[in-house]
């Protein structure tokens, strides 16, 4: 892997020399929070943290029509972009590679495989802020899965080369990047060292798939499932989940049928409803232990990692305080002040 | 095969549902071709009654003896009945919570005196499957151009149309919004039925549960999250009350007296 160094007043001409392969996305403040969007690279906040919606929604879009039916027949349909993504950190493209095993190992989904192939990844350094945890996940480096990697050191970035793309564009940008002293290799071991020191969430991860299995019949789900309003937002944000519904609309006024897919959620009630009327997960207590049990114990034997890489978004995002950590917590028997584990929901 | 017959029907409400619909006014002249419209009396005086229908749009809630037989008439000739609107799916406004029973003292209360309505004898307000077989739903305070467009479409296609059975949020964050319920605001976002596309969150204003409840909600738990928030019971009550319709408010009842129990055990 090839290593350059880039002056920081380089970034924005670099990224916006890049419209050429696609639009440029990248960080936005909306809000209090950020989202990808599509602007000029001068309005990109480099400091931005985790995206409201992980990067997941360039690869399977919340909503896209799959196929069309006019005139008595069927054609596929893609709105495949090309596309340049900024601003990724360790944890987001750990969650991408974790979609590539998913829709590419056993089974191969065209619609994800030509959104990734249109797709330049660069990543982008972070320094974590109390919800993250992508050092208890394993996921606070990335080695694969980007065309790209920027460091921001103090004064400069170093740009680490993922791909022969990545090296094809850094190739013709020549006068944007140098080559690296050994200065610059202090100065990123030292702030690495300072990151590592800068995680504050204490738990241990380690032997959590036994910890989550032994625990099935435990009668924290139940507490969990009095709590939980099933409101799906844990599986909307998290940017390893992968589930989407298949639906048909009829457009009056272009006459033909839109087969559509959009993202779902194992919360919902009618995920696991069956034909003839049963649902095998009615109760909310059950949905909640399938998608941990998933999440930590069955990707875990299925892929070999975990699916969660520590990006926090459930931790900031789940009303009602259900999330990887405090649910780790109360297995683990650890203090936790979530809402879901103080309150006395009254139900009728 | 021809053009499916259908007809558009308004018991008790503010109409505002067939209005949404007159109000496809790009689409009008397409729905007219795909559909034969046997009865819209908003829309024309002229109809007729006789024939069976394939598809009844029925707005408004069963609010009177009148509805209610008018409502039989229709149920008996058409295939397919859809509720539109809320009052038709969940009873609407009128059919709200408000702490008295039983319902009789609800109508004194808002027209102060027991004989006030003397077109027909009134009755409890109640969405359309209170009384008979409801095929397909849309929810709304008034329906959305858009969702009835595409149910439209489906239907003329022969296809029963599903109401979503998740809520708000999900489409919210499909949105990417930030979440109000976090902030600290009212946001009724959970216990609601999606479809609207998230219109009001996206705005930064609160859901109000025009949508209606979603079968599966959590209100109980929603209660508790926003009175933790600072809220009131009594503030809570109202807000879960305004789109709650009957099934809602007779659950708030129940949640009612239990908190009350609790206080005197």
């Amino acid at each position: 892997m090839r290593v350059f160094k880039m002056k920081k007043g380089n970034i924005v001409p670099f990224l916006r020399s890049l419209e050429e392969f696609g639009e440029v996305w990248g960080p936005v403040k909306k809000g209090d929070n950020y989202v990808y969007a599509h602007e000029d690279p001068e309005k990109f906040d480099l400091s931005a943290l985790r995206t409201l919606i992980p990067a997941k929604k360039f690869f399977l879009p919340q909503k896209s029509t799959i196929l069309k039916f006019k005139n008595g027949n069927w054609y596929t349909h893609s709105d495949c972009k090309k596309r340049v993504i900024f601003g990724l950190h360790p944890c987001d493209i750990h969650a991408l590679n974790i979609y590539d095993e998913f829709y590419t190992r056993v089974y191969e989904d065209p619609y994800y495989k030509s959104n990734k192939e249109a797709t330049l990844i660069i990543g982008l350094s972070c320094l974590p802020d109390e919800h993250c945890f992508c050092n208890l996940t394993d996921t606070s480096t990335v080695e694969k899965g980007f065309d790209l990697f920027f460091t921001e050191l103090e004064d400069k970035f170093l740009v680490w080369v993922g791909s022969p793309r990545g090296d094809d564009i850094l190739a013709k940008r020549s006068d944007m990047v140098e080559d690296i002293t050994k200065e610059d290799i202090k100065d990123y071991i030292e702030w690495r060292k300072r990151r590592e020191n800068m995680f504050k969430v204490d738990l241990s991860f380690t032997g959590l798939p036994e910890i989550v299995s032994a625990s099935y019949d435990s009668d924290i789900w139940d507490k969990m499932g009095s709590a939980c309003l099933s409101c799906g937002t844990c599986t909307m944000v998290c940017p390893t989940c992968t589930c989407f519904d298949v639906e048909d609309e009829y457009d009056i006024r272009a006459d033909e049928m839109n087969r559509n897919r959009k993202w779902y959620s194992c919360m919902f009630r009618e995920y696991s409803l069956v034909a003839g009327g049963h649902n095998f997960r009615e109760a909310r207590a059950e949905r909640l232990r399938l998608w941990y049990t998933h999440k930590l114990v069955g990707f875990m034997s299925e892929y070999g990692d975990p699916a969660c890489v520590g990006c926090g978004r459930c931790v900031v995002s789940c009303p009602v305080g259900i999330n990887v950590l405090s649910i780790v917590r109360a297995l683990t028997g650890e203090k936790n002040d979530a809402f879901w584990a103080k309150t006395e929901v009254k139900q009728i | 095969m021809g053009k499916p017959k259908i007809g558009i029907y308004g018991l008790t409400g503010c109409a505002g549902d067939q209005l949404n619909i007159l109000n496809c006014e790009d689409e009008l002249l397409k729905l007219f071709d795909i559909f034969e419209v046997k009865s819209f009396v908003m829309a024309s005086r002229s109809k007729d009654e006789s024939v069976p229908l394939d598809v009844a749009f029925v707005e408004g809630s069963v609010s009177t003896e009148k509805d209610l037989e008018e409502l039989k008439k229709i149920r008996q000739k058409s295939k397919i009945l859809v509720a539109i609107g809320h009052c038709a799916v969940f009873g609407g406004v009128q059919s709200m919570y408000l702490g008295c029973e039983p319902w009789i003292e609800r109508y004194k209360k808002v027209y102060g005196r027991e004989d006030a309505v003397t077109i027909s004898p009134p009755l409890d307000p109640k969405p359309l499957s209170a009384y008979v077989k409801v095929d397909a739903v849309l929810p709304g305070c008034p329906i959305e151009k858009e969702p009835f467009l595409k149910m439209a479409g489906l239907l003329a296609q022969g296809v029963i149309p599903k109401n979503p059975d998740y809520p708000v949020c999900a489409e919210c964050k499909w949105k990417e919004n930030e979440c109000l319920l976090l902030k600290g605001e009212i946001c009724l976002g959970p216990i609601t039925s999606a479809g609207c596309g998230a219109i009001c969150p996206s705005l930064n204003i609160g859901c109000i549960g025009c949508w209606g409840p979603i079968e599966d909600e959590n209100f109980a738990s929603g209660i508790a999250l926003l009175e933790s928030k600072g809220y009131t019971l009594d503030e809570i009550v109202k807000r879960f009350s305004i789109f709650g319709g009957t099934e809602r408010g007779e659950k708030l009842a129940k949640y009612i007296a239990k908190v009350k129990e609790g206080h005197n055990g």
